[in-house]
């Protein structure tokens, strides 16, 4: 009974082309070797010729449907050579090699769908992100619906460890988000109620509430997986170049054995010709390189548009960075607190503070009411846990400061010429401090209580932590000229330049100057890429021969314009790129020359009549196993440099 | 409509040919892409001259297995 159901079973699997595929690898295999047994213990010629027959036959059929289903789409393919190699063959009476040469086609063709579906798994595992189920409010009660079922608006409920399968807000509660799938961070991110979450992230340790506003192919997860996929399936120009070869390379196959046949006479020649002449390994030396090298980029978060894009980004010799945004941070930080002698402390606050401190306390307070950028770097300066005192009164002095009120004092922020103005002493102290700040390039504000000035504050928009390692290591990456691209003045992009130990600085220029200069920098050395954030930089990303875009997660403009979208906003992930876009070249390269030593080693070895059909056969499916089995390497590949970690160190706020 | 299959088992350029004919040939379907690289058949189709499902039995016939994907 059991006997009869595993069989049943194993017949309906033979409708599965996979199964079958490998079924029929299997019983060529075992008539093959039943036969090469036969054979060596001297037994009967006609059980080991009908062994092999039978090995052919099973394999052959095989081979033989899809060469014909090719044909009938007018295409000459590899299997229409092999099936003509193995009838012939059959035909001269050499069984053994009609056997060998379909098994091994078969067999090596079993393997290679086996490891080019592991490439794509890359991708796969994206797919699987998505939940299968996701729990929403409707009329008034819980349900299980499947992620795409969700309506937009709803409200979608997460629970701890679980899968968000919406992208969407937060209505209540909070959470550690692990959101590595979408920006490649491995640190979670802290979310509350009205921040951002995508479909595909892992909510940690809180139960959440969120309301649904992209769903199904409308999600950040699946415009990312289509554009990983539109770029996997987009032609690299080696990929056109080979395919292009390869059309009329097959054909020429054939009609050289037949030329081969017609000078020597001898079919066995000709036959194993059109064996060895397969292009199977050049034919999947790009599109496994590729396939892998975008897999691998866009599990890092790094969103790569085609393997065109990947050529080129492994030839880059100059890179144009934009300043604020990309290797600033783009808003200001206070960078320097000079308190000057005699700061009063706050009433309210029971623990003396140092002076540093307490002035950036009396900062804060005057800074209250505003909405005023600088309002928000001083409260940045100040512990989290700092909940000062809000101003009484508030009044704005167009161009100069802010006049505030509290408990009957007056306290002024502003600029230095305007305090200096409401002050009865501006002291040497303060002058020495100003100089000071402006032979830094930061921008100065003082402080003044009760008509004293108590201190200066310095801002600048500060320095990216990770961008001094990412520029080194793009350097050693082999990209040899950096420059910065600006619109802003020359002293502060030099103070930024400087401490970034970039030489070359292009300052003041407008949208359009810009692609200009990368045109410059194009023409005196080579492939260009510009980094930028993709909107006011647009005509000079567009110019760039890669444009790469950061912070692209959720931002649509930038992952549809930029050639390299890089998901997390990370400087560091662009010699990462580049490096990846090498190592993806290098191993186009290899594949392709494993392809053609091979041939060419086959062709001497044929001509020295040491190489016959199976022979043939067999070290070409090594090859293509070895091209393929390259290509994978990729998906482990650490690139060009080493992953560098950073400890996160806040710039220390300086003291006078 | 727009419906998008797909399948781990294309592994010949030959194939890509092989299974938009056969999709191409069913009455009701307006237009059949081939994806190598990605595994994706993407299918225009008159969902009511035919479903999803007989777009599956069509590819199963010419020997490879799929599956409906929402993305």
């Amino acid at each position: 009974m059991k006997f009869i159901s595993t069989l049943s079973d194993w017949a309906h699997q033979l409708h599965s082309p996979a199964h079958r595929r490998g079924t029929v690898a299997l019983v060529a295999g075992l008539a093959s070797v039943g036969g090469v047994g036969s054979y060596f213990i001297g037994g009967p010629s006609w059980l080991t010729d009908t062994l092999w027959l039978t090995a052919a036959a099973v394999a052959g059929t095989d081979i033989a449907l899809r060469a014909f289903f090719a044909l009938r789409a007018r295409a000459i393919s590899i299997e229409l050579l092999v099936t003509i190699a193995a009838v012939g063959a059959v035909f001269i009476g050499e069984y053994w090699e009609s056997a060998a040469v379909t098994f091994l086609f078969v067999l090596g063709g079993y393997l290679e769908a086996r490891t080019l579906a592991r490439t794509r798994s890359a991708l796969k595992d994206m797919l699987a992100l998505a939940p299968t189920e996701v729990t929403v409010f409707r009329n008034g009660s819980e349900i299980n619906v499947a992620p795409h079922e969700v309506i937009p608006g709803e409200t979608v409920v997460v629970r701890p460890g679980g899968r968000i399968g919406v992208d969407g807000a937060i209505l209540s509660g909070r959470s550690a988000i692990d959101e590595s799938a979408i920006t490649g961070e491995p640190i979670p991110a802290e979310k509350q109620v009205g921040d951002k979450v995508f479909a595909g992230t892992v909510s940690h340790n809180g139960y959440l509430e969120i309301h649904a506003e992209g769903v199904g192919a409308d999600t950040t997860l699946a415009r990312i997986i289509q554009r990983v996929e539109e770029a996997q399936e987009a032609k690299a120009p080696t990929q056109r170049m080979i395919e292009r070869f390869a059309s009329w390379y097959t054909p020429m196959i054939i009609v050289l054995a037949i030329g081969a046949y017609v000078i020597s006479r001898d079919v066995a020649l000709a036959l194993t010709l059109l064996v060895i002449g397969c292009p199977g390994a050049l034919v999947i030396s790009t599109p496994i390189s590729v396939i892998a090298g975008i897999g691998r980029a866009a599990r890092d978060g790094i969103l790569i548009k085609g393997g065109e894009y990947l050529e080129t980004a492994g030839r880059i010799k100059a890179v144009a960075f934009d300043k604020t945004g990309t290797l600033t941070e783009g808003r200001p930080e206070v960078m320097t607190v000079t308190p000057l002698s005699g700061v009063p402390a706050l009433p309210t606050i029971t623990d003396e503070g140092s002076p540093r401190t307490r002035l950036l306390q009396w900062a804060a307070l005057a800074e209250s009411g505003s909405e005023h950028p600088l309002g928000r770097a001083v409260e940045r300066a100040l512990p989290k846990s700092y909940v000062g005192p809000r101003a009484d009164s508030f009044d704005t002095a167009p161009g100069g400061g802010i006049r505030a009120g509290w408990q009957g004092r007056k306290v002024e922020i502003g600029r230095p010429d305007w305090i200096e103005t409401r002050v009865e002493q501006w002291p040497a102290e303060a002058i020495t401090a100003l100089e000071d700040l402006h032979s830094r390039g930061e921008t100065a504000a003082a402080i003044a209580v009760n008509g004293i000035v108590i201190g200066l504050l310095g801002f600048a928009d500060r320095v990216r932590p990770d961008a001094t390692a990412a520029l080194q290591a793009l350097r050693k990456a082999g990209v040899k000229r950096l420059v910065m691209l600006t619109g802003d003045h020359a002293t502060s992009a030099w103070r930024v330049a400087r401490e970034l130990g970039i030489d070359e600085v292009r300052a003041g220029l407008l949208p359009e100057q810009k692609l200009e200069v990368i045109k410059t920098i194009q023409r005196e050395s080579g492939p260009t890429a510009m980094v930028g954030d993709g909107i006011n930089d647009a005509p000079a990303l567009a110019a760039a021969d890669i444009g790469i875009a950061m912070g692209a997660a959720g931002t649509d403009v930038a992952i549809e314009s930029a050639d390299i979208a890089l998901m997390a906003d990370d400087l560091g992930k662009i010699p990462e790129a580049i490096g990846l876009a090498r190592a993806t070249l290098n191993n186009i390269r290899q594949n392709v020359v494993i392809a053609l030593l091979t041939v060419i080693g086959l062709l001497a070895g044929v001509f020295a009549n040491e190489v016959h059909m199976a022979g043939g056969m067999f070290i070409h499916q090594i090859s293509v196993l070895v091209v393929v089995v390259n290509g994978m390497r990729l998906l482990r590949a650490r690139p060009v440099r080493e992953r560098y970690i950073l400890p996160a160190v806040q710039q220390p706020v300086r003291a006078a | 409509m727009k419906t998008l299959l797909r399948s781990d088992e294309l592994n010949c350029p030959s194939c890509i040919t092989k299974i938009e004919k056969a999709l191409g040939r069913l009455g009701g379907v307006t237009n059949a892409k081939v994806h190598f690289a990605t595994g994706r058949i993407e299918v225009e189709h008159d969902a009511e001259q035919i479903k999803a499902e007989q777009l599956l039995s069509a590819v199963r016939e010419v020997g490879y297995e799929a599956r409906i994907s929402a993305f």
